[in-house]
């Protein structure tokens, strides 16, 4: 995959960067619309995450540039602007997700693959780790072909995990990448772990390796190494 | 009380302190005018009298109940004119009443007499009469001639006033129009609607420049706030030990704070620069049994026993997105300060929604938490904003809050109406 980061602060465009780069998906950067019009033009990205607010105009100009150039990427409105009709406009003029900052690094990784997913694939897709295969379309997980029995949040949680597996994911990127913006509660992430706790002791059930290793008290890695 | 309803009463005050004073003087000149005028007229009485005496008639066949001719000592000398207040019996009215008596002396060639004449006084209180009478009809005919200047004074004088009053009510902040008023003929009027209109142009601007603040705000504190999430989570792949993880852990929790607040802040900011406009109704039923389902987790973690009581259809006038929030706060407010094992109990229809939980109890007045930061002890977990962002809501859509504790229980309740 390749993407196309339009974002005028070095330091969190190398953030999202170095993160992305682990994952084998290919980041250029442009620091204004003049830039990221001239990279658009000239190269084919399967997806752009877009500032809107930019020291060159609104980042919301790039996807009526983007649909009157016939581009075919899609596009990720990345924004600190948390204005609710920025939201709105952008969904209207043709973004396919809008994710607020701050961000977790995690969910953007995920919300890439979703978009990448929908698109591209149909949404269609095998994500097979070891005895682990996941359905995207039936929304299904097995473990050694045996079909596990999750709930909606522990399949979310499963994809998520082997969406940034070999990671740490910290418990306040899991929370929010289940329950939205409900996660106000910040102390409260027991609810997190009892998840957690759930979704090992299926895979384990199903005679599955326990690839989920708990990191101190910060959050999950899904270990791909693990014995 | 209306500005002409006061200028009314204050100018019939002052008429009214004026025709006192000036009944009173009318009075005391009429008396004093009277007298002088009864004196001359007794003086040429008397005068007349002295006349036909010297010319002969005798003295004796003019005295009568009014008149009264002595003969005095010659040797005496003449005495002049001297007005008197006596009492004397007065014949037609067969009573005694209050004369004025003149006497004079005068000498013929070898007599001397003293006339006294008496004559009627115009009494005191007829003259009070007489004013009180005259001042009352003034009085009355002022009252009628105020009555037609309140008309015209309400419809023509104050009617610039009016106009102005009108645009003031109608003036908001969402049209983002300054006041602009008419030139008038009168120039206190011109002043007051200059100095309006160069106040609405201030407030408009102030306005913008704090919404692009809390804006700007809510966009600096972000983005740096987003650079040290990003940070952290890629120091958390390092090999850390584990004091470095409680580290990072703390900073991480702390940055998330610092982000909450920023945006509880410019939601607060919002609502109260009315940026959420309600034009039409919506059944809060489905918002809220999302939430609550949304919420059902926590619930459960917490054994929490929840009771509902919620009518299909209440309709009420929010902003959809506010509404989510509004019982987002309100629920979350009641489980986070909820005991475990303890019980919620919620109830809607169309005019209140009603929230009540099994909380420790406060030793203050529980209004006290819809202030901003607020919070019965430190919680970490808490910002404390929840509640005021629950009362601006309440404010900007005019609906009543209150926060009260009943039998032991936490209870919030809203009335819609």
């Amino acid at each position: 995959m390749k993407v196309l980061i339009i974002e005028d602060n070095e330091d969190l465009t190398l953030n999202m960067v170095n993160y992305l780069e682990q994952e084998n998906i290919r980041c250029e950067t442009a620091k204004n619309l003049f830039e990221a019009q001239d990279k658009l033009l000239a190269f084919q990205y399967d997806c752009i995450l877009l500032d809107l607010m930019l020291p060159d105009g609104n980042g919301l100009d790039i996807l009526s540039f983007v649909k009157s150039n016939q581009i075919t990427a899609n596009v990720l409105i990345v924004s600190a602007k948390n204005a609710l009709d920025d939201r709105l406009r952008g969904l209207d003029l043709g973004a396919d997700d809008y994710l607020p900052k701050p961000f977790h690094l995690s969910e953007l990784l995920a919300r890439l693959r979703a978009i990448y997913r929908r698109s591209k694939l149909d949404g269609s897709d095998q994500i097979i780790f070891n005895e682990i295969n996941l359905d995207t379309k039936l929304l299904e997980a097995k473990v050694n072909q045996s079909v596990l029995d999750l709930t909606k949040k522990e399949y979310d949680l499963l994809l998520f995990f082997l969406t940034n597996k070999n990671r740490v994911i910290g418990k306040e990127a899991i929370a929010q990448h289940l329950w939205g913006d409900y996660t106000d509660d910040l102390a409260n992430f027991d609810f997190v772990y009892q998840h957690v706790k759930n979704l090992r002791k299926k895979i384990e059930k199903a005679d599955g390796k326990d690839y989920i290793n708990t990191v101190y008290g910060i959050g999950y890695k899904f270990d791909g190494n693990a014995t | 009380m209306r500005l002409l309803n006061l200028l009314t009463a204050w100018y019939i005050l002052i008429t009214m302190v004026g025709l006192l004073i000036g009944g009173f003087l009318i009075y005391k000149k009429l008396e004093k005018e009277i007298d002088f005028e009864l004196g001359r007229e007794l003086d040429r009485q008397i005068d007349a009298y002295a006349q036909r005496v010297k010319a002969g008639v005798p003295p004796d066949r003019l005295n009568y109940d009014k008149l009264e001719i002595k003969e005095i000592p010659f040797n005496l000398p003449i005495e002049e004119l001297s007005l008197r207040d006596t009492v004397a019996y007065h014949d037609p009215m067969n009573r005694h009443e209050k004369q004025l008596k003149a006497s004079k002396s005068f000498k013929t060639e070898d007599k001397h007499y003293r006339i006294s004449y008496y004559n009627l006084v115009i009494e005191s209180e007829d003259i009070t009469e007489t004013v009180v009478i005259t001042m009352v009809s003034i009085f009355l005919i002022q009252l009628v001639i105020l009555g037609f200047f309140i008309r015209i004074g309400s419809k023509r004088i104050l009617r610039p006033f009016h106009r102005t009053l009108s645009k003031i009510r109608g003036f908001n902040f969402q049209q983002n129009k300054p006041l602009e008023f008419d030139q008038y003929a009168i120039s206190e009027f011109n002043k007051l609607n200059s100095f309006l209109s160069r106040m609405s142009l201030k407030l408009l601007k102030d306005y913008r420049q704090m919404k692009e603040f809390s804006e700007n705000l809510s966009h600096e504190i972000q983005t740096p706030s987003a650079i040290i999430r990003g940070k952290l989570e890629h120091m958390m792949n390092e090999d850390i030990s584990e004091n470095q993880a409680a580290m990072i852990q703390s900073i991480y929790q702390s940055n998330e704070k610092i982000n909450k607040i920023v945006r509880s802040l410019s939601m607060l900011a919002k609502l109260e620069n009315e940026e959420f406009e309600a034009p039409e109704t919506i059944n809060l039923s489905p918002v809220l049994l999302k939430v609550i389902e949304s919420m059902e987790e926590l619930i459960e973690m917490k054994d929490l026993n929840l009771k509902t009581q919620i009518k299909e259809e209440a309709f009420v006038k929010i902003h959809p997105f506010v509404a989510e929030v509004l019982l987002q706060n309100l629920i979350n407010n009641a489980i986070k300060h909820n005991q475990p094992g303890g019980k919620i109990q919620i109830e809607l229809n169309d005019y209140s929604i009603r929230i009540e939980n099994t909380g420790k109890l406060p030793d203050f007045d529980p209004e006290i938490f819809f202030e901003r930061f607020k919070r019965a002890e430190n919680r970490s977990d808490s910002i404390g904003l929840g509640l005021a962002i629950v009362k601006q809501i309440c404010k900007t859509y005019g609906f009543r809050p209150t926060y009260r504790i009943e039998n032991n229980l936490h209870v919030i309740s809203i009335l819609f109406k």
